[in-house]
């Protein structure tokens, strides 16, 4: 309850300066428009512009590229798990492009797809494959060897010690790697579709700017920011706190 | 006389790298017969816990045979099965499922799983924590469940890998007394790893000692004395003081301090 309280006065006092540097150093509203506008941007964006459906092309764009991360994302994992040479050679490459921000592979992408979504969802896929691929490979390392061992001595082999015992070990770690995977997909989605044609949140950042309509610009940060934060620490920072108490890493 | 139930033929283990071989165990020979409660009692390093894996079937003998009921063995199998020292619970299921785990196995196949598990369970008297996370219960309470989780496949031979090495002396103790409670009912070959004196002389109807670099045995000890024993009787002292002095001959053989 306090807490609530402490937050409302901190966001009532932040619109409040907001609204006063707008108003008192007479900002013109193409640099810095005031909460009111933001706020009829969202509402007309909403009510009768297309931020919803821009919002909907995203979410199917970051998902299809995300999905496709995550099956390819997993199998290098395996293979980097499997094959020492590969995770040498392969696996050592994988940590030097992790530190490439998406932004930078935009002209490479442009020139092989065009400004087109597949454009977008590669460089979504090149983000997120790496996060998820070593987190694999290391789940796999890092199972230990006395549970695989208890499993068969209790009679259990092949896919029933696949299932029921490799799999699960996997996951709290997996799970991680999802996590991360998601926020990268998440970023990079947003740096492709300020330069992609079509329907989408970055686009309509991007028509923001285009057309001074700074309001609009700032309302598309915002959505981007909340979607992210709901994503990212609301559904996969829950989940992974439950895996993580369910194997008993972390108290309740 | 019945064939022993594991056999021990010329048995050496070593690993292998490319600068050099490690001999663990060197010709090895010994038979344990059904029913016996065997110690296998010997310093760290000695290649106990390498018995313990290859009667599992975890590794292979570089040379000789491990024969279980006369037959090489060749893979872990529920046969026998093994319990750890840091008891190998599985964190994502609770202690009925622990338990419940190799009746869902294909040999094990059962509809009842749950409610044979539940009788393990009660006999190590903890059926009130069935529903339980793995992360609840103490040292002692987890390795009751990995005994009943073992025991719940009917093994014809139970392997315990220091199972009260990690517990502080108090639930040590009430452990042996409880291991000693159900081995009496249950009727299983037991091959037990310590490294204490004392726990295979309260425990063990035959104590298997190693000692050495590489591993070989060094004595091999009966003590029909019955249970509870009191270690301060004449004749478990004089069987503890010949182990330690075969312990120490090794080691001053060896020249190692152990």
């Amino acid at each position: 309850m306090k807490i609530a309280l402490i937050r409302v006065t901190f966001f009532a006092t932040l619109f409040s300066v907001w609204y006063l540097i707008v108003k008192l150093g007479n900002i013109p509203s193409y640099i810095l428009p005031a909460p009111l506008e933001v706020f009829y941007s969202f509402y007309y964006g909403f009510l009768k512009g297309g931020y919803t459906g821009a919002i909907f092309s995203s979410l199917l764009r970051v998902l299809t590229g995300y999905f496709m991360a995550l099956s390819i994302g997993i199998m290098i994992g395996i293979l980097l798990a499997r094959y020492y040479l590969l995770d040498i050679t392969f696996g050592k490459t994988i940590l030097a492009l992790q530190s490439i921000p998406s932004v930078a592979w935009v002209p490479l992408a442009l020139l092989w797809f065009g400004i087109t979504d597949s454009a977008v969802i590669f460089i979504i896929i090149l983000e997120a494959v790496l996060p998820v691929a070593l987190s694999t490979k290391n789940a796999m390392k890092n199972i230990p060897q006395n549970l695989i061992r208890a499993a068969q001595t209790l009679g259990s082999k092949g896919l029933h010690l696949y299932q029921n015992i490799i799999i699960k070990a996997m996951i709290p770690e997996l799970v991680t790697g999802l996590r991360l995977s998601w926020a990268f997909a998440w970023r990079a989605l947003i740096a492709g579709e300020l330069f992609i044609s079509g329907s989408g949140i970055g686009q309509t950042l991007e028509l923001g700017r285009s057309l001074a309509d700074m309001a609009q610009v700032i309302a598309m940060i915002t959505t981007i920011g909340a979607i992210g934060f709901l994503t990212e620490n609301i559904f996969f920072g829950s989940m992974e706190r439950k895996v993580r108490v369910a194997w008993g890493l972390e108290g309740r | 006389m019945l064939p022993p139930k594991i056999k021990f033929i010329n048995v050496t283990k070593s690993y292998d790298s490319a600068s050099k071989s490690d001999v663990i165990l060197q010709d090895l020979n010994f038979e344990i017969y059904a029913e016996e409660f065997i110690c296998i009692l010997g310093p760290s390093g000695s290649g106990k816990t390498t018995i313990l894996g290859l009667v599992a079937g975890f590794i292979k003998p570089s040379g000789g045979n491990v024969l279980f009921n006369s037959k090489n063995i060749t893979r872990p199998d529920s046969s026998r099965t093994l319990v750890f020292q840091d008891y190998a619970l599985f964190p994502w299921l609770n202690i009925l499922d622990n338990v419940a785990f190799g009746l869902t196995t294909k040999n094990h196949k059962n509809n009842h799983a749950r409610e044979k598990a539940l009788e393990y369970l009660n006999m190590v008297e903890l059926s009130a924590y069935k529903d339980h996370s793995v992360s609840q219960l103490s040292g002692g309470m987890k390795q009751r469940v990995a005994i009943a989780r073992a025991l719940a496949v009917d093994p014809e031979v139970l392997l315990l890998d220091e199972p009260f090495g990690a517990l502080d002396l108090q639930s040590r103790e009430s452990m042996q007394t409880e291991l000693i409670r159900l081995m009496t009912k249950a009727k299983k070959t037991v091959l037990f790893v310590t490294h204490s004196v004392d726990e295979a002389l309260k425990l063990a109807d035959r104590i298997l000692v190693i000692g050495g670099k590489p591993g070989k045995l060094l004595c091999d000890t009966t003590i029909a004395v019955a249970r509870p024993r009191d270690l301060n009787s004449n004749q478990l002292i004089s069987i503890r003081n010949k182990i330690l002095d075969k312990l120490s001959q090794s080691d001053l053989f060896m020249g190692l301090n152990i």
